[in-house]
């Protein structure tokens, strides 16, 4: 069972999509397309009936509904048939007044037992009545910010492992060139597969590691337009990994 | 002794927490971690302690909207209570409190801090860390265990308590060991019920003080409220027009007749606070000792409450015959005489002769003895039933 990201030609080089109940780190530097394959996900699963969960970090639910609300005019429309739910580490860490039924805030990215604790309540509200969902978590990298990776490494060990159990298939942010190599590879260790961004010189390009079979596990070269990522690099040629 | 608080337990631990011991909440991630040490701590201010408060995962400034979740007004103990302010250094924030952890990632700072509370202090104290895991965490795993070790003396030798919380994510082996002995007292936190979620189970795993390990007991944490030891399904069957209705009724504070399994029949639902205990109890309409309701809703009852008619002895064949059956299926129970003021109401040694029960003495309509037969449940249920066939 493969899930679809919502980007078409990442799907094609996945053969389908992510396989369906995993856990997928998503590697990218900031301002080239991250937001855009999370937003995706998000937005393809609303359509395919999957509700999700929103982790936030850097962002109020708010903000996150306001650009999802842009993007689909029926995001609203899904959310209030309790399709989408925030857990938003932001909002009270900055002192920002802000409430919502379909919130739940934790006060720091420290509190790591909190965002646990409300991850796993509303998987299960979830699983009550759905057989899968998705998961976004953005981003790991604030949490490490923080406190340190062996500490969110325990974190993720453990939702992980709980997102699985719940039928979620989650991607997890982490910035490039935030990090040592020896954190990014503690937190990948834990990932079935990882989708890596990177710019070189002013090639936008990403790459698949894990996540089941692939057409190619090479560099390919991506274009941003807009809110769309458009795969252009060509893969057919390539190994089959 | 220094009380937790938290229903049952401080029996279970001889009366509490001895001064100069500390205990350690071992919680499971899945489990809200603040709980527990909350709870201590709020029991502690309201029995006139002084108390210290280290936290170290999110701003004191929001403890006020946090414990206001529990209903809990904090500020009235201003004078009682110091807060450790571990967090705002971290962010670096500005922080606001009297005590302020100036090197979060070193346990240094920690001992300064507490050592400087203990010297300043000559009643004994209670200190609640939130939490251990976070300590560690950004103190590291050595360095964080060797001065809990010495933070835990200081307090101890002032005749002091401290109690922690721990979440116990996938640290090392030698690591959960190590921090293990370190304290006088060890409570574990899990999920209980699975995915279905009960609730949550404590149970006393170390404890070097007079005190019973093993006990294992189920509770939730309630908003209001704080931790209540939980009961779900308590059943109240009886005889037809025994009171079972007037009896649930002023047992419980929420009470609706639920209409669940069809028009014909009404279940109705009491949930009853009290004694630190949450239940969830049943009324069962029919007066037939075999009816299938009663079959059904029975095998998965925790507890049972038989309540009879005083003055009715004509009815006692078919109590004790509902008695025995719930015997034989090993369920704890109590034997409710209700209508205790009714002319010709048969009294508690009568009963006795009559049926080989021992009961309980009610007056439903006036509220008399319906706790008591709600506490004698309630222990027979936690404490298992001796006299089970």
């Amino acid at each position: 069972m493969l899930i679809k990201t919502g980007i078409e030609r990442l799907d094609e080089l996945m053969k389908g999509g992510i396989p369906a109940v995993t856990n997928t780190l998503l590697y990218s530097p900031p301002f080239i397309g991250k937001e855009n394959i999370l937003n995706k996900f998000v937005l393809s699963g609303l359509e395919e009936g999957e509700p999700v969960i929103f982790v936030l970090t850097d962002k109020s639910f708010s903000e996150m509904r306001k650009e999802m609300e842009r993007l689909d005019k029926n995001f609203s429309g899904y959310e209030s048939e309790g399709k989408v739910k925030y857990i938003d580490i932001y909002s009270k860490g900055v002192e920002l007044e802000e409430e919502g039924e379909n919130a739940i805030f934790v006060d720091s990215p420290i509190n790591r037992e909190r965002i646990t604790s409300a991850i796993i309540a509303t998987e299960k509200e979830y699983t009550k009545k759905y057989e899968r969902h998705r998961l976004v978590f953005d981003s790991v990298s604030t949490l490490i910010v923080y406190s340190d990776a062996k500490a969110v490494f325990r974190f993720l060990q453990v939702v992980s492992g709980t997102c699985k159990r719940m039928g979620a298939t989650s991607i997890f942010s982490m910035t490039r060139g935030m990090h040592e190599e020896l954190e990014v590879q503690t937190i990948k260790h834990l990932m079935d597969g990882v989708i890596e961004m990177r710019e070189e010189g002013s090639r936008m390009q990403l790459r698949v590691q894990g996540c089941g079979e692939v057409v190619s596990r090479n560099w390919i070269d991506y274009l941003l337009e807009k809110d769309e990522i458009k795969l252009t690099g060509a893969f057919r040629m390539s190994r089959v990994a | 002794m220094i009380e937790t608080g938290i229903p049952k337990l401080d029996e279970y631990l001889g009366g509490g927490i001895p001064e100069g011991k500390s205990l350690l909440f071992y919680i499971a991630p899945e489990v809200e971690e603040s709980n527990m040490g909350v709870h201590v701590l709020y029991h502690n201010l309201e029995m006139g302690k002084r108390c210290v408060y280290v936290i170290s995962k999110s701003s004191p400034k929001q403890l006020g909207q946090y414990f206001k979740e529990f209903g809990w007004d904090i500020n009235k103990y201003n004078d009682r209570l110091n807060i450790v302010d571990g967090y705002s250094r971290l962010i670096g924030a500005p922080s606001e409190e009297k005590y302020v952890i100036f090197e979060p990632h070193d346990i240094l700072s920690y001992e300064d801090v507490i050592g400087d509370i203990m010297d300043e202090t000559t009643e004994n104290v209670v200190v609640v860390f939130d939490s251990l895991s976070t300590i560690i965490d950004l103190c590291g795993e050595r360095e964080a265990l060797q001065g809990i070790y010495r933070i835990n003396e200081e307090i101890g030798k002032k005749n002091g308590v401290s109690v922690y919380n721990f979440t116990a994510w996938p640290y090392k082996e030698n690591t959960i060991y190590r921090i293990k002995r370190r304290f006088d007292c060890i409570v574990d936190i899990n999920p209980a019920g699975g995915d279905s979620f009960v609730g949550q189970e404590y149970s006393i795993s170390k404890v070097n003080w007079e005190g019973k390990t093993g006990k294992s007991v189920i509770f939730r944490v309630y908003k209001p409220g704080g931790v209540r030891i939980y009961i779900p399904k308590i059943l109240v069957i009886g005889p037809f027009r025994s009171g079972k209705t007037t009896f649930i009724k002023a047992l419980s504070e929420r009470f609706t007749s639920v209409d669940r399994l069809g028009a014909t029949i009404a279940i109705e639902h009491g949930t009853v606070d009290h004694g630190g205990c949450r239940a969830d109890i049943f009324g069962i309409p029919g007066q037939e000792r075999f009816s299938p309701l009663m079959e059904k809703m029975g095998a998965s009852a925790t507890g049972i409450m038989v309540v009879l008619d005083s003055s009715k002895p004509e009815q006692l064949g078919d109590v004790t015959k509902m008695v025995e059956d719930i015997r034989r299926k090993g369920i704890p129970y109590v034997v409710v005489a209700n209508k205790q003021d009714m002319p010709g109401a048969m009294d508690e040694y009568e009963l006795k002769k009559r049926m080989g029960e021992d009961v309980i003495r009610a007056v439903a309509t006036e509220g008399r003895g319906v706790f008591d037969a709600f506490e004698v449940l309630v222990n027979k249920i936690l404490h298992g039933v001796p006299d089970a066939d």
